[in-house]
């Protein structure tokens, strides 16, 4: 393959028009009329550097290689390293990841152990789409309508039945579950990218009812002062509230520190995954798992086999959503205020960015990615304002060059010996 | 006429002004969709783009000192739409084409990663708060009948206007020329058209061209109408569009104005006699309700001619 | 191997307390600034920071507090609720006792559970839902008027000034605009005026013909906003064009000079509460010049405020000879009034401003304001 010369020129033009239109030259309100400004130097710099390097792409064809390049390596096995070979040594290594986190908050610091928390509400968010999109293939774009069920299910439950949250995780759960049943119901035979519009019409319907039921909701209000879990009964507060069993470390005699709660939040979390890496683990094994992939894969030949496809998305959906209800509810045990703010279009696409990172169906990947998306914006808060532009570019990049994500799933599989 | 009727009337015009913008914008959509079968989600953004192009001409060109008001507003339409087509033929090249040939699934993720990458590049190019514009066609005609007050701005006869004469060059560019007439062939069957020696790489990337033409012509206007525009506003347009596109069936051009129509004096009435408030839900709902009772929409029908 | 644990355990939790006590120690006071410094209302953010970050070099350079300096450190919440606590607890992790911000209502409400529960005093320049300090808390103080004081400033105006007959009260669905729209609505009702339209908006949309012919059915003379710039600028752009002609009022949020742009000649006449602009006030003229020498902007609305808010936690601290939170608040709350930017400033029992002036004034065409005409002044 040659090296072109014009096909490289025009579209190393066209970047930098589409860039220098648009970032090159600024709208800037004068008053009440508006003028244009031109953008600092280093901006027209980057335009063409950023030019000079599309030329270069496109010259050599670098593209072309590299997805080449990335398609070769794909159809080699990745094999596992060779401490995870077996079984025990899986299970052995399980357990040592296990412990290391129940051990975390020995050496965290409050705030790592308070953002090792809000990661592992996306591990769960995570996880529970990962049944909708990467095994049952279904797109989910309302995904965070369940996540706002969950979370006001509590706090509603709270507010006028005094719920704790115990007693309110389950419902909550329960009745995401129920949401996502009777979405699902209709909607469920439409064709795949009608229901992705759908569902995000579904996501918005709930949010903005959410924020007109003023009288119930409290509106754009938010509630506030939602408590936070107890142990067994025992408050993580400095005080006792009136009914309440008393604290945790007045039971145990020890000094009261701000800590406890933090930790005892992160270690509810970190319960809370468990059991649903747990529960999905067993779900993909049982036939329903099976039904999910082979749904995913496809549909006629499931149909042939006698599988009733609704019932199997169905339970996708309403399983998916069940956990996403169980999020919502410790969240808004976590943040103690929830307002529809905290439910936009954006936390769906947040989500779906992390099953798509992790590779649609396996569960490492999506903890993996997971922890990825929530640490990397705090390693470098500069990065904070980037954040979304490079989940998009992620999202497009991944579905170009590895579509199964980046650690995809395994099914133990026999091959038989080619020639 | 009676007050309540006459109140009726106003309303009904409100809503097929809204209804002509999204039906403006549905046609990209149903364009794309038609041709190639795929949901351009990122089609709302270059809406929202061709608007900051034609607001960056129209200041840029009042700075300079001209006052020729139909020349500044021409230039920013044309400028728009060609840059808007660089755009969306960038985006098919960069998104879209990788993707073709695979899952509908993994083109609509793309899609959508397309679409919050085009925001948020836009949010950082721009900044993120709303950025306006004086008024630069203002004023309109009123009647009174019995004491009560009509009224139609010119903006609104002027989107009405564009919206039917787009739609109708569209229609015409589609069934009579050449290459409509390929774009047909690629919609019915795009191995054999290939087959039959038209390049249909070619073909589809004119269609996301005209297709971002046509949303940078739906941003000039409504631009000039608004006065407003910041990184955000192609989301939620994109999404009534698409709903427009829905109702009416997507892939019918017809259908996208019928749609676009509908949706937008649906939405009126439940201002005009509900509340403002539950407008979007009411939107939502009856995307929601269409697919699920008529997914091919009110002209989808398979007979109708597909573009 | 149990001891080893033990060991390493005792290891880090020792190195642990020893960082801990180093910033105990150490010759400087932290206060934490609080607020978005990414996202889209970065903008306000910065002007809650500048302004901190001025009362901070500028007592620094007077020698600092009780023979210590301060040494104010950012955290960027991006206004997100879920980004607040997070920052909430990274702020008592890195051992600050003080706390400038944050800036949204939504955001400021959760993290400040937090800090009244570590014992963190949190002295907020921009938020104003009145929920934040109805809760009882004791370390929670703000330096910005309310929405329910607002309110009623806008509604007595009306009341007493414009006297209309059927009144709308719009509003666009968010914490702020309907908390103050509410409070107008209220306000209007008890005088025995009718609010013949009470309706929420989308933030965010852009038509809103059908709302305005809907007012036009009702013949409401005069319209009352809760919200932002960008929905009352188009709301009042098409009205024009619609031939809508009622009076139109908003809170501080709609006082911005893009809403000319957008809304151009019907803007003329738009009434808007605002807080009095503390820069135009000569007591700070040497401070407004300061800003001006650093170049930056003092006209920002929650420049002053947040200034204020470092002024008084110095103030507590001098009166107090310490700087223990709990303390710090009980003077505030106890000794006034005290001097500062914004005025002579005292706190009531919840940790709100006994007074916090809304003026209203007049909105021009060319996006500049002036106070609004009373009766009295023109009798």
């Amino acid at each position: 393959m040659q090296p072109s010369f014009m096909p490289a020129a025009i579209a190393a033009g066209v970047t930098f028009i589409l860039g220098a239109s648009v970032m090159g030259i600024r709208l800037q309100p004068a008053g009440i009329s508006l003028e244009v400004t031109s953008a600092p130097t280093h901006v027209y710099l980057g335009l063409i550097a950023a030019s000079l390097f599309v030329f270069i792409l496109q010259y050599f064809r670098l593209t072309e290689r590299f997805s080449r390049l990335l398609k070769s390596s794909q159809e080699s096995k990745v094999e596992l390293p060779a401490f995870l070979r077996t079984q025990q040594q899986q299970r052995l290594w399980t357990m040592l990841a296990i412990g290391a986190l129940l051990l975390f908050p020995v050496i965290g610091s409050r705030g790592w152990i308070d953002l090792a928390t809000l990661t592992l509400i996306y591990v769960m968010l995570g996880l529970g789409l990962n049944i909708v999109v990467g095994l049952a293939g279904l797109l989910d774009l309302g995904y965070v309508g369940f996540y706002a069920v969950g979370a006001y299910a509590y706090a509603l439950l709270n507010t006028y039945f005094g719920f704790g949250f115990w007693e309110a995780l389950p419902i909550a759960g329960a009745l995401a579950a129920l949401f996502g049943f009777l979405l699902g119901f209709p909607v469920l035979r439409l064709r795949g990218d009608y229901l992705a519009i759908v569902t995000l019409g579904f996501g918005e319907i709930i949010r903005i009812l959410l924020n007109n039921w003023t009288e119930i909701t409290g509106g754009p209000n938010g509630i506030s002062q939602i408590p936070k879990p107890t142990l067994f009964g025992l408050e993580f507060n400095r005080r006792a509230a009136e009914d309440a069993l008393g604290t945790f470390h007045e039971f145990f005699g020890i000094k009261y520190s701000p800590e406890y709660k933090v930790i005892f939040l992160y270690l509810l979390a970190l319960i809370l995954v468990l059991i649903t890496v747990y529960v999905i683990r067993r779900l993909i094994r049982m036939p329903i798992g099976r039904a999910w992939e082979a749904l995913r894969e496809d549909e006629i030949a499931c149909r042939s086999l006698g599988l009733n496809p609704t019932m199997i998305k169905l339970s996708a959906f309403t399983l998916g959503a069940s956990f996403a209800g169980f999020a919502g509810a410790f969240f808004a045990a976590r943040q103690g205020f929830i307002n529809p703010e905290s439910f936009t279009f954006i936390e769906s696409a947040i989500i779906l960015a992390i099953v798509v990172l992790g590779g649609m169906g396996s569960q490492l990947g999506v903890i993996l990615a997971a922890v990825a998306m929530t640490i990397l914006p705090e390693l470098a808060r500069e990065f904070n304002e980037y954040r979304m532009l490079l989940f998009g570019l992620i999202m497009v990049l991944m579905m170009i060059w590895r579509p199964q994500g980046l650690l995809p799933m395994k099914r133990p599989h026999m091959e038989l010996k080619r020639g | 006429m009676t007050e309540s009727l006459l109140y009726f009337t106003q309303q009904v015009i409100n809503g097929l002004t809204v209804g002509s913008t999204y039906a403006l914008i549905a046609i990209g959509y149903t364009m794309v969709y038609g041709i190639i079968g795929m949901i351009n989600f990122a089609h709302g953004e270059v809406y929202m783009i061709g608007t900051y192009l034609s607001f960056i001409v129209i200041a840029g060109l009042t700075m300079l000192g001209l006052e020729n008001l139909p020349f500044i507003l021409l230039t920013a339409l044309i400028v728009s739409m060609m840059v808007a087509g660089a755009y969306g033929f960038t985006i098919e090249r960069v998104a879209y084409r990788p993707v073709r040939g695979s899952k509908r699934l993994i083109a609509l993720i793309s899609a959508i990663g397309m679409s919050i990458f085009l925001q948020n590049y836009m949010r950082l190019a721009q900044g993120p708060r709303d950025i306006a514009m004086p008024g630069q066609i203002q004023g309109g005609w009123s009647w009174t009948l019995d004491g009560n007050l009509l009224n139609l701005s010119y903006m609104q006869v002027i989107i009405f206007v564009v919206t039917v004469i787009s739609m109708w060059s569209l229609h015409l560019f589609i069934s009579r020329s050449r290459m409509g007439r390929a774009c047909r062939a690629c919609a019915q069957d795009q191995g054999m058209t290939n087959l039959l020696g038209i390049d249909t790489n070619q073909i589809i990337a004119v269609t996301f061209v005209i297709g971002a033409a046509l949303a940078a012509v739906a941003g000039f206007l409504l631009g000039l109408y608004y006065g407003v525009v910041n990184p955000m506003i192609g989301f939620i347009a994109g999404l009534k569009a698409f709903t427009a596109a829905v109702l009416g069936g997507i892939g019918s051009l017809p259908g996208a104005m019928l749609g676009g129509l509908i949706l937008g004096v649906t939405e009126s009435m439940t201002a005009a006699y509900f509340s403002t408030e539950y407008k979007d839900v009411v939107a939502f709902s009856l995307l929601v309700l269409i697919l699920l009772f008529k997914p091919t929409g009110i002209l989808g029908k398979p007979e109708v001619e597909k573009i | 191997m149990k001891t080893l644990l033990k060991k390493t355990l005792l290891g880090t939790s020792i190195a642990l307390a020893s960082l801990g006590m180093q910033v105990q120690a150490a010759d400087t006071i932290k206060i934490a600034m609080a607020g978005p410094v990414s996202g889209p209302v970065a903008q306000y953010g910065d002007m809650q920071f500048i302004g901190a970050q001025m009362a901070i070099e500028q007592i620094n350079a007077q020698g600092g507090v009780n023979g210590k300096q301060l040494e104010g450190v950012i955290y960027d919440d991006a206004c997100e609720p879920k980004q607040a606590v997070q920052v909430a607890n990274k702020i008592v992790n890195d051992g600050i006792k003080f706390v400038v911000g944050h800036l949204c209502s939504s955001s400021t409400q959760p993290a400040s559970d937090i800090y009244e529960d570590e014992g963190i005093l949190m002295i907020t320049a921009a938020s104003t839902s009145p929920d934040i300090t109805n809760r009882g808390y004791e370390l929670i103080f703000r330096t910005i008027g309310l929405d329910d004081r607002q309110g009623p400033v806008a509604g007595r105006y009306i009341v007493e000034q414009i006297k209309p007959k059927r009144v709308a009260v719009i509003h666009d669905k968010q914490q702020y605009g309907e908390g103050i729209a509410r409070a107008v609505k209220a306000t209007v009702e008890e005088a025995g005026i009718s609010v013949v339209m009470f309706e929420g908006v989308t933030a965010g949309d852009k038509d809103f013909s059908a709302l305005i012919a809907k007012m036009q059915k009702e013949d409401v003379d005069f319209v009352y906003y809760g919200g932002y710039h960008p929905e009352l600028g188009s709301i009042l752009r098409q009205s024009k064009e619609l031939g809508f002609n009622a009076g139109f009022m908003g809170p501080e949020g709609v006082g911005n000079p893009d809403i000319s742009a957008i809304a151009g000649e019907a803007s003329e006449g738009l009434l808007v509460t605002l807080p009095p602009s503390f820069d135009l006030d000569p007591k700070n003229a040497q401070l407004v010049e300061a800003f001006k020498a650093k170049g930056q902007d003092p006209s920002g609305p929650f420049v002053m405020p947040a200034y204020t808010a470092v002024e008084l936690m110095v103030q507590g601290m001098k009166g107090t000879e310490g700087t223990d939170p709990l303390d710090v608040a009980d003077y505030l709350r106890n000794q006034g009034p005290f001097e500062t930017p914004i005025g002579t400033v005292e706190y009531d029992a919840k940790g709100d401003l006994k007074e916090f002036n809304f003026v209203v004034y007049t909105w021009h065409a060319d996006g500049t304001k002036t106070p609004a005409a009373t009766q009295e002044a023109a009798n």
